[in-house]
């Protein structure tokens, strides 16, 4: 099969675009970044998780520029970050450092530091309000000081917050791993071979569809997969990064590293029980960690992402969920909707060649006869 | 002060102790750019507590600048798109590598500003903290 070139579409593709750019300004008003990082926190934090890209600024850009279409931002995101430079690599981030900012436990209710709600709409009703029709700035300013002055009053420093799986691990009920040193692979450099390195497997989960790592974290707690996950700890909080001095000719030393900044993230862990057997082939329970961070506030994908976690290291070609190539290709937003989104461009050649054996069978000719 | 902490509150604080600081510099001494402040990704390398091993979380949008004062290099680095952060706080690194004398006199500016840090985050916890959950068992 050969391509064909043709031409002709130049002014009808320019008019498209110039509607494109019509269709969001028609209704005369202007989305101002600055009110789309502000108020759009969740959105934002979806593309920022999928592109992964961190930059609450770059995403409000792209939502504004795809009209909120979310692939189209993340696919945006994804090609800007191919034309910067990456200058540095972070030192190694642990979220026992994470600034907390709301962290709860499925499994114990009583656990040390306490369950901190922070900020989720799990509790709220989900009734629509319609007296946000009629917001006012000057009704949001005085609500904000009214809030900030009850806050004020009420200050305590927050207890110690250790890792609730810690509980576990000191009872001897989870399994150890011995530090794994080695480093990471990078999917964005090369691409993945299957069998993967776990590495890039979690690089891939964090960076999938939202939508696409929650249905597949579905599929396998409703019966594809054996794995019956309890969240021992979702937190969420600021990481803060550093930099290792790269100016210093010697191995640098961690005081004189650079602080660069913070992100949000979400991590999750879930406790999965495992059926071991022991010297003697006695059969014990042991839980497992089933992995899951992100950027953002983004809980449903990262409890996924710890459920996908699990499956993934229990490869296995009875349940999907268990099937590598099957998760890690196709939770990619850029590559799924790539791929399905070409089907809409012109494939004018092969579709006549299928129609013209559709023609030739119809009329009970071989298909493989040239003359027709 | 080393430069962890010192970068963490010139970040984290008001970007005014970054201008007052470089003020204090203001005609003594010549800068020579030698990085104009730039984007640039920093890619975050992660822990997990599963297996105990690292990946790559993804990268940062940072932005950058290199900056000389009397022959010494300073490197200023901020995550986001901040062109004048990241030039002040390279002069402020190369003004410490350089060992200025006006270095000396930052310190109290420093902790003060940290203190200020250290106030806001007490706010912040007060208010995570109003969010604990206080269980109480019910009597059947």
């Amino acid at each position: 099969m050969a391509y064909v070139a043709v031409k002709g579409g130049e002014a009808a593709i320019q008019e498209s675009i110039e509607g494109l750019r019509y269709e969001r300004l028609k209704k005369k008003e202007i989305l101002e970044i600055n009110s789309i990082q502000a108020g759009l926190r969740g959105l934002i934090d979806q593309i920022m998780s999928e592109s992964s890209l961190y930059s609450e600024e770059l995403a409000s850009i792209a939502i504004k520029q795809t009209e909120g279409n979310a692939e189209e931002a993340v696919l945006l995101l994804r090609a800007y970050r191919s034309t910067l430079p990456r200058k540095h690599y972070s030192r190694l981030v642990k979220t026992e450092d994470m600034q907390v900012e709301r962290r709860i436990s499925a499994g114990f209710k009583d656990i040390p530091g306490g369950q901190l709600l922070g900020s989720a709409y799990d509790y709220t009703h989900r009734l629509m309000d319609f007296s946000l029709v009629e917001e006012t700035k000057a009704e949001a300013m005085k609500w904000l000081e009214a809030y900030e002055n009850r806050i004020n009053e009420g200050s305590s420093p927050i207890e110690a917050l250790p890792k609730v799986v810690d509980y576990l691990r000191k009872e001897g009920l989870l399994r150890e791993y011995p530090e794994d040193s080695r480093e990471p692979k990078d999917i964005t450099t090369k691409s993945m071979a299957f069998p993967t390195e776990r590495s890039e497997r979690l690089q891939a989960l964090t960076r999938g569809m939202s939508s696409a790592v929650t249905a597949l974290g579905y599929a396998a707690i409703r019966g594809y997969s054996q794995l019956h996950p309890t969240v021992g700890e979702l937190r969420i909080g600021s990481l803060p990064l550093y930099i290792p001095n790269p100016l210093s000719l010697q191995e640098a030393s961690a005081e004189e590293d650079f602080y660069i900044g913070e992100i949000k993230a979400t991590e999750v862990e879930s406790l999965i029980p495992i059926v071991k057997e022991s010297q003697g082939g006695k059969k014990e329970i042991i839980f497992e960690i089933g992995y899951g961070i992100c950027f953002g506030q983004n809980e449903t994908k990262a409890i996924a992402m710890s459920i996908l976690d699990q499956c993934l290291e229990r490869p296995s070609k009875e349940f999907p969920t268990h099937d590598e190539e099957f998760v890690l290709l196709h939770i990619d937003g850029v590559e799924a909707s790539g791929f399905i989104s070409h089907l809409k461009l012109p494939h004018y050649v092969t579709f006549q060649s299928e129609l013209d054996r559709v023609r030739r069978s119809r009329r009970g000719g071989n298909e493989n006869e040239d003359s027709l | 002060m080393n430069r962890r902490r010192r970068t963490e509150i010139l970040i984290k604080g008001s970007i005014e102790l970054a201008r007052g600081l470089v003020q204090s510099l203001e005609g003594k001494y010549e800068y020579r750019v030698t990085e104009a402040p730039n984007n640039g990704l920093v890619m975050i390398k992660q822990r997990e507590t599963a297996k105990n091993s690292s990946f790559y979380l993804g990268e940062v949008l940072v932005t950058e600048a290199k900056v000389e004062i009397k022959g010494v290099l300073g490197l200023g680095i901020v995550a986001g798109n901040n062109e004048e952060l990241a030039y002040l706080l390279a002069i402020i690194d190369a003004a410490y590598n350089a060992k200025l004398p006006e270095t000396e006199k930052w310190e109290e500016g420093l902790l003060a500003e940290a203190a200020k840090i250290e106030a806001e985050l007490m706010k912040r916890q007060g208010k995570l903290m109003l969010t604990k959950v206080n269980f109480e068992t019910m009597q059947l």
